[in-house]
C-alpha cells in the first residue's frame, strides 16, 4: 500500500490556483460539481461533463500519470459494469455476429456512465491530489460534520496504514515458512488466516487505541472545531464559479428533459 | 523507606491527605480467567518512584490500569488524596504511558497528539499552546512537532507519549515497560527524563537496572499477589528469593562482563 502522509497531498505540490483554493470552499464547490454531474442523464451533456474534468484537471496542473496510475482498478470496476450494456440494453441493433447485436441505446448509455464515472473520478482526483487529507478532515468538521466521524475517517486512515504494514509482516513471515509453494485452496485458507489474525488483532489494537483516548479525556469535554472563516476573494471566486457551472448543468438537465417532453 | 514483607491493609496510613494514591485491598478478576490481582494494599506519596516488578503476567498491567480507572476493582479502594477514584472517570492528575506507543499516539502529527488530552481539560487556547510547548521542551521533542507520531523512532515515539502525559500536568504517572524495545541510547534518555520529572511514579518493567537506577522503592507482584514492597536496593541483591518470583538479579549485581581476569590469554 502506497503511504500517504496525512499533511501532504499524494502527488507533488505544484502552486496552482486549486492547490491554493481554501480547503472548505473547494470541498463545497467540487462537491456541488460532483453532484450536478451524477444527475446527468442527456446525453446531450456529455461533452460539457468531460470538458468541466479536462478544466479542473488542467487547472490542478496534475501530472498525466497520477490520472492514470489511479484510473487503473476503478477502470476495471467500470469497465465490468459498461462491457456488456452495449449488447444487452436496447432495441435498435446497429450491428450484429450471429447471437451478438450491438445495440445503440446500451451505446449511449455506456458512453454516459463512463463520462459521468471518469468526471466525477477526475474530481475527486481533484479535491484529494490538492489538498492534504487533514485540511480535508479539518475542512469537513469546520463546515459542521459531527467530531465523531472526523474522529473515525482519521483514525481509519491512520490506522490502515498500519494495518497494511502488518498484513504484509504477517504475509513475509509466512512466506519464509515456505508458503507460496501450496496449491490455491491452501493459499486461500492462508489467507484466511490471515486476514482473521489481523482482525482480532486490530479488534484488540482498538480497544487500547480507545482506552487511551478515553484516559487523556476523549469525551470529556465538546471540543470546539469551529475556526475564524477567513475569506480570500479567489477561493469566493472559485465557489462561486463552481456553484454556477453545477447550477447551470442541473439547469441544462432539466431543461432538455422539459424540452424533449414537450416535444 | 524500610525493607517490609507486603504491608497489611490496617497498617495503610489511611487518612493521609497528601498521598499520590493509596490502594486498599484491591481485587480484580478477568471474566475468563480467576483472579488476577488480589488484596493489593500500598500508597504511593507524592515525588516517589516506584518500580513495580514481576514475572509476566503477574498482574502489573492490570494494577495500572485498575490505579488509573481503566478497569474496576471487584473489591477494595484506590484513593487519590482522600478522593476515591472511581472507574470510568477522567482523573487528568493520573497519567498513563503505554507499553506500545502506537497505541496512545493516534494524531495526525506530533503536537496534535500532545495537546489531545490538554484540550480536554477546557483551557484556553493560548494554555494549551503554552502547557504543550513546556511538554515539548521538557521531553526534548520540539524538533518534532509537525512530524507524523508513526513515522519517529522508538525512543521518539516513548517521549512524545511521555509528553502527552505531561502536558496534563498529573501528580502520579504510571509507566507501563517504559524501555521495552529501545536501543540502549534512547533508553538511557528515557532513564534521565524520567528522573528529572518530579512526578510520582510507578515504574512496571522487567529492566530490574532500571528499576535499581530510579526507583528507592520496589513492589513484586507475583501470582497476583503483592509478595514484597520496600527498599529496592536490598530486594535486587537476593537473587535467591528473585529467583521464587521468577526474577533475575540486575545485571549491575551480576559479575562484569569484561572483566579483565578472564581476558583471553594472547597466543
Amino acid at each position: 500500500m502506497r503511504q500517504l502522509g496525512l499533511n501532504t497531498t499524494p502527488c507533488v505540490a505544484v502552486a496552482s490556483l486549486v492547490h491554493q483554493w481554501e480547503p472548505r470552499f473547494k470541498l463545497v464547490g467540487l462537491l456541488g460539481l460532483i453532484v450536478a454531474v451524477a444527475n446527468v442523464t442527456d446525453r446531450r451533456l456529455i461533452p460539457v461533463i468531460l470538458a468541466i474534468a479536462v478544466a479542473m484537471y488542467a487547472l490542478a496542473r496534475l501530472p498525466l500519470s497520477f490520472w492514470c496510475d489511479r484510473l487503473r482498478y476503478p477502470g476495471f470496476f467500470l469497465m465490468g459494469m459498461v462491457v456488456a450494456l452495449p449488447f444487452l440494453t436496447g432495441k435498435t441493433v446497429v450491428w450484429q455476429w450471429g447471437w451478438l447485436s450491438l445495440r445503440t441505446e446500451g451505446l449511449w448509455a455506456a458512453l454516459l456512465i463512463t463520462s459521468r464515472f471518469i468526471t466525477i473520478f477526475t474530481l475527486g482526483l481533484v479535491l484529494l491530489g490538492t489538498t492534504p487529507f487533514l485540511s480535508l478532515v479539518k475542512a469537513m468538521q469546520q463546515l459542521g460534520l459531527p467530531t465523531l466521524l472526523t474522529d473515525m475517517l482519521l483514525l481509519t486512515y491512520r490506522y490502515l496504514q498500519d494495518l497494511a504494514e502488518h498484513l504484509s509482516k504477517l504475509q513475509r513471515s509466512a512466506q519464509l515458512r515456505g508458503v507460496g509453494k501450496q496449491g490455491t485452496i491452501a493459499r486461500l485458507q492462508l489467507l484466511a488466516a490471515l486476514s482473521g489474525s489481523l482482525l482480532v488483532q486490530s479488534y484488540d489494537r482498538s480497544e487500547d487505541i480507545y482506552r487511551a483516548m478515553r484516559l487523556r479525556g476523549y469525551g470529556h469535554l465538546r471540543r470546539s472545531a469551529a475556526a475564524p472563516i477567513s475569506v480570500d476573494v479567489g477561493s469566493a471566486i472559485g465557489l462561486g464559479l463552481s456553484l454556477l457551472t453545477a447550477g447551470g448543468l442541473i439547469a441544462a438537465e432539466w431543461l432538455l428533459n422539459h424540452v424533449q417532453g414537450n416535444a | 523507606m524500610t525493607q517490609t514483607e507486603a504491608r497489611p491493609l490496617e497498617n495503610l496510613p489511611d487518612s493521609n491527605p497528601d498521598c499520590a494514591i493509596a490502594v486498599q485491598g484491591v481485587q480484580f478478576a478477568y471474566s475468563t480467567r480467576g483472579v488476577t490481582l488480589d488484596s493489593i494494599s500500598f500508597v504511593v506519596q507524592p515525588g516517589e518512584r516506584v518500580g513495580l516488578v514481576g514475572a509476566n503476567g503477574c498482574g502489573k498491567t492490570t494494577l495500572l490500569l485498575l490505579l488509573c480507572g481503566a478497569l474496576a476493582p471487584s473489591a477494595g479502594q484506590i484513593r487519590l488524596g482522600l478522593r476515591p477514584l472511581t472507574p470510568g472517570n477522567f482523573y487528568p492528575e493520573v497519567g498513563f504511558v503505554f507499553q506500545n506507543p502506537d497505541d496512545q499516539l493516534f494524531c495526525a502529527c506530533v503536537c496534535e497528539d500532545v495537546a489531545f488530552g490538554v484540550q480536554n481539560l477546557g483551557l484556553t487556547a493560548a494554555q494549551v499552546e503554552e502547557r504543550v510547548a513546556r511538554a515539548m521542551a521538557q521531553t526534548e521533542v520540539a524538533h518534532l512537532a509537525d512530524r507524523p507520531p508513526h513515522h519517529l523512532s522508538g525512543g521518539e515515539k516513548k517521549r512524545v507519549a511521555i509528553a502527552g502525559i505531561l502536558a496534563m500536568q498529573p501528580q502520579l504517572m504510571l509507566l507501563d515497560e517504559p524501555t521495552a524495545q529501545l536501543d540502549p541510547r534512547s533508553r538511557r534518555q528515557l532513564i534521565q527524563l524520567l528522573h528529572r520529572l518530579p512526578q510520582a511514579q510507578i515504574i512496571a518493567t522487567h529492566d530490574l537496572d532500571l528499576t535499581l537506577e530510579l526507583c528507592s522503592r520496589t513492589i513484586i507482584l507475583s501470582e497476583g499477589k503483592l509478595v514484597y514492597d520496600g527498599d529496592t536496593a536490598s530486594i535486587l541483591s537476593e537473587a535467591d528469593r528473585l529467583e521464587q518470583y521468577a526474577l533475575e538479579a540486575p545485571l549491575s549485581y551480576r559479575r562484569a562482563y569484561c572483566n579483565l581476569d578472564d581476558r583471553p590469554s594472547q597466543g
